[in-house]
């Protein structure tokens, strides 16, 4: 519980920082850079959470990893964590970053899953389908389920648009086996 | 021979499957982070309501009852082993509520309205939200139709009003389901001809069962059906292998029934069987959704979860259809103690309580009520005339008896006035002993009454009195049948009804022996 209002008050902060400076594509991609390190390196993740290893230490070596591949406020943010000892949140710090960047550029993250992937223009029309219906930006991440069968099923946050054959099958079967009162 | 072309086959089918929708559909779900003991943490959810259904997969569905700055606590209504983490919760967008209509009658259904008595699918379509916001103070008007459950003691003395809230209390085995189901049972005069013709409404009667064994609730219902009770009667059935969240929303089920009646100016009857079990399955929900425990482990809110089910009971005034919502709650105490945390506050809630005694009830005298401290705050106004005036000396005759009732033993040593006194307590004592499922109309009650009080037992042995009953009343049916009519018709005892029943009672000494 805390984890989150500590995230968020942190990636707040580094969000303003970056508008005021200008700096919002710049930071956005070093906190990409960043995370894509710390997920190729769990031995970095671990001596990230380690108690046991000094703050100072910790500082120095985020500065030789990252010193001349980033801009100077992402890595100043970075010593600034360290500093507070709040570096065991850093991964949801700057996961929480890209989220409310997003929402601050209008842009919404859409998880689509497919039966089998998707031309260039069916892609392109659930692109501009969903973007008419949210009024938003829209980036698709597609993944393949072979289980839905057929059709598709969109993610945005925790709303779903199902129009998978799993889906139709599933109603299908509750149309033909309810009997007067069902729950739903 | 009659042939079926398959192209027609399919044409029916496609026909059929017409109103079948085939668009996206959308809903919004959450993921489940963690399960155990009936309780459920999700992530996500984020335009969840309050006390929502939410469903999850296996068609175990859940209500939301904490929401938290990252997740959302769900009771789960079903098994929670069918549930795994990482689950796909999806939301119903409506608060738990019920099915309700008269189709319900008849039926045994679970908290959530779904059949358990495999009669079929329960064809109706409206539906209410278990949990309602209570009437106003202008919407209300009081009690004053009683509410006759065909128990002597219960209404000549603690007379119980439609719109009333009376508590039913006692320790273990002392017929406090029974009263309930006798009251239940009494109430099909009210669905005759009649009654009808006497401007009596009828009452609807719902029975909740929380917490017990399915065989007591197979029983009560094989009871009923018996009587013909079943006619006029939900009952409502979260039996105690059902799990906790559907023995705390079981009575709320029950109301929300009730109120349906209520509201389109109907009568109804409800018995929860009983609170204290639904007190007890409320506190182990709220220990799991770690809600500090309180007094005796209960949570802060446990006066509230029983004072907001029981404001919902009550008689609407006339511009609203003049319906009333009667509530019997049943509590049982252990070893007597009625200062324990939930009796205390159920009998602060309600308008009055009946008390049953087990000593009372292994000395013979069945219904055990104790009448001395057994009250009804507002049934006295709904009382009818009759029996006002004969109940009156009744209470005073046997609080006398029971201030002499320890000298008795003394025997022939004490005062004429006070053998008198013990004599004829004795005497009322048994007289208002009545049988289970045996409900007496009230016209009888009240001649029966009537001579208890003035002496007309007096010389009948106390052995004979149940006996001499039951064969003066067959005889003034036979003979002057004009007297139960008349209380009937004018609901009291006119002076010309008084004259009939003493020559009755005059001419019946000299036959009974």
């Amino acid at each position: 519980m805390s984890k989150y209002k500590v995230s968020i008050r942190y990636s707040t902060s580094l969000l303003e920082i970056a508008i005021s400076k200008n700096l919002l594509e710049v930071i956005s991609a070093d906190v990409d850079f960043i995370l894509n390190v710390f997920r190729s390196s769990s031995e970095l993740v671990s001596v990230m959470k380690s108690p046991v290893i000094k703050g100072q230490l910790k500082i120095s070596i985020i500065d030789e990893i990252f010193k001349d591949k980033t801009n100077f406020e992402t890595l100043n943010f970075l010593r600034f964590v360290v500093k507070k000892r709040r570096e065991n949140y850093l991964v949801n710090i700057l996961e929480k970053y890209l989220d409310l960047r997003d929402e601050h550029l209008c842009i919404a993250n859409v998880d689509v899953k497919t039966a089998y992937e998707f031309d260039e223009e069916q892609s392109k029309a659930l692109q501009s389908n969903l973007e008419k219906k949210l009024n938003k930006q829209v980036r698709l991440n597609y993944s393949i389920d072979k289980t839905i069968l057929g059709g598709f099923i969109a993610r945005i946050g925790d709303t779903m648009y199902d129009a998978s054959i799993k889906h139709q099958l599933k109603l299908l079967q509750k149309k033909f086996t309810e009997g007067g009162v069902t729950l739903n | 021979m009659a042939e079926v072309r398959p192209d027609e086959i399919s044409a029916i089918l496609r026909k059929q499957l017409s109103g079948f929708e085939s668009e996206a559909d959308i809903y919004d779900v959450g993921t489940v982070l963690q399960v155990g003991d009936g309780i459920a943490r999700v992530y996500g959810l984020s335009q969840v309501m309050m006390s929502e259904l939410v469903e999850f997969p296996n068609d175990v569905f859940g209500m939301v009852l904490n929401l938290d700055e990252d997740s959302v606590g769900c009771v789960l209504f079903g098994e929670s082993r069918l549930i795994k983490e990482g689950d796909i919760v999806k939301r119903t967008k409506r608060v738990a509520s019920m099915p309700v209509g008269e189709e319900m009658l008849g039926r045994v259904i679970t908290p959530l309205g779904v059949p358990l008595d495999g009669k079929g699918a329960i064809s109706t379509d409206k539906y209410l939200p278990i949990e309602r916001k209570a009437l106003g103070v202008i919407q209300r008007a009081p009690v004053k139709e009683p509410l006759q459950t065909g128990i002597a003691a219960i209404d000549s003395m603690i007379p119980i009003g439609r719109g009333q809230r009376e508590l039913i209390i006692g320790d273990r085995q002392t017929g406090k389901t029974a009263v309930a189901i006798d009251a239940i049972i009494n109430q099909k005069y009210t669905h005759t001809e009649e009654a009808k013709k006497l401007g009596i409404e009828p009452v609807y009667c719902i029975y909740v069962a929380i917490g017990q064994k399915g065989s007591t609730v197979a029983q009560v219902v094989a009871k009923l059906e018996e009587n013909e009770a079943m006619d006029y009667t939900t009952v409502i059935s979260a039996t105690a292998t059902e799990p906790a969240p559907l023995q705390f929303i079981a009575p709320y089920s029950g109301a929300t029934l009730g109120e349906y009646f209520r509201d389109n100016g109907k009568h109804a009857l409800v018995v929860y069987d009983d609170l204290s079990k639904q007190a007890v399955a409320y506190r182990e929900l709220s220990l799991l959704l770690r809600r500090p425990p309180g007094r005796e482990a209960y949570p802060g809110d446990v006066f509230y979860l029983h004072s907001r089910l029981l404001e919902r009971a009550s008689k609407l005034s006339d511009d609203l259809g003049g319906g009333s919502l009667t509530a019997l709650p049943i509590i049982e105490t252990q070893q007597g103690d009625v200062s324990a945390y939930i009796p205390t506050n159920v009998i602060s809630i309600t308008d009055g309580q009946i008390y049953l005694e087990s000593s009372l009830f292994n000395a013979g005298v069945r219904p055990a009520i104790n009448v001395g401290i057994s009250v009804s705050r507002v049934g006295g106004n709904a009382q009818i005339k009759a029996m006002k005036k004969v109940a009156g000396s009744l209470k005073l005759d046997l609080a006398q008896y029971k201030a002499l009732e320890a000298f008795a033993k003394f025997g022939s040593d004490l005062d004429v006035y006070t053998q008198k006194t013990l004599a004829k307590g004795a005497r009322l004592v048994e007289l208002l002993k009545q049988g289970q499922y045996v409900p007496v109309p009230i016209e009888k009650q009240v001649v029966a009454i009537y001579l208890g009080t003035n002496g007309y037992l007096d010389n009948i042995d106390i052995a004979d009195v149940k006996r001499y009953e039951k064969e003066i009343l067959e005889f003034i049916e036979m003979k002057y049948n004009q007297v139960f009519e008349s209380i009937k018709k004018e609901k009291q005892l006119s002076d010309k009804v008084l004259e009939m029943i003493k020559k009755a009672a005059d001419e019946f000494v000299a036959v009974f022996k």
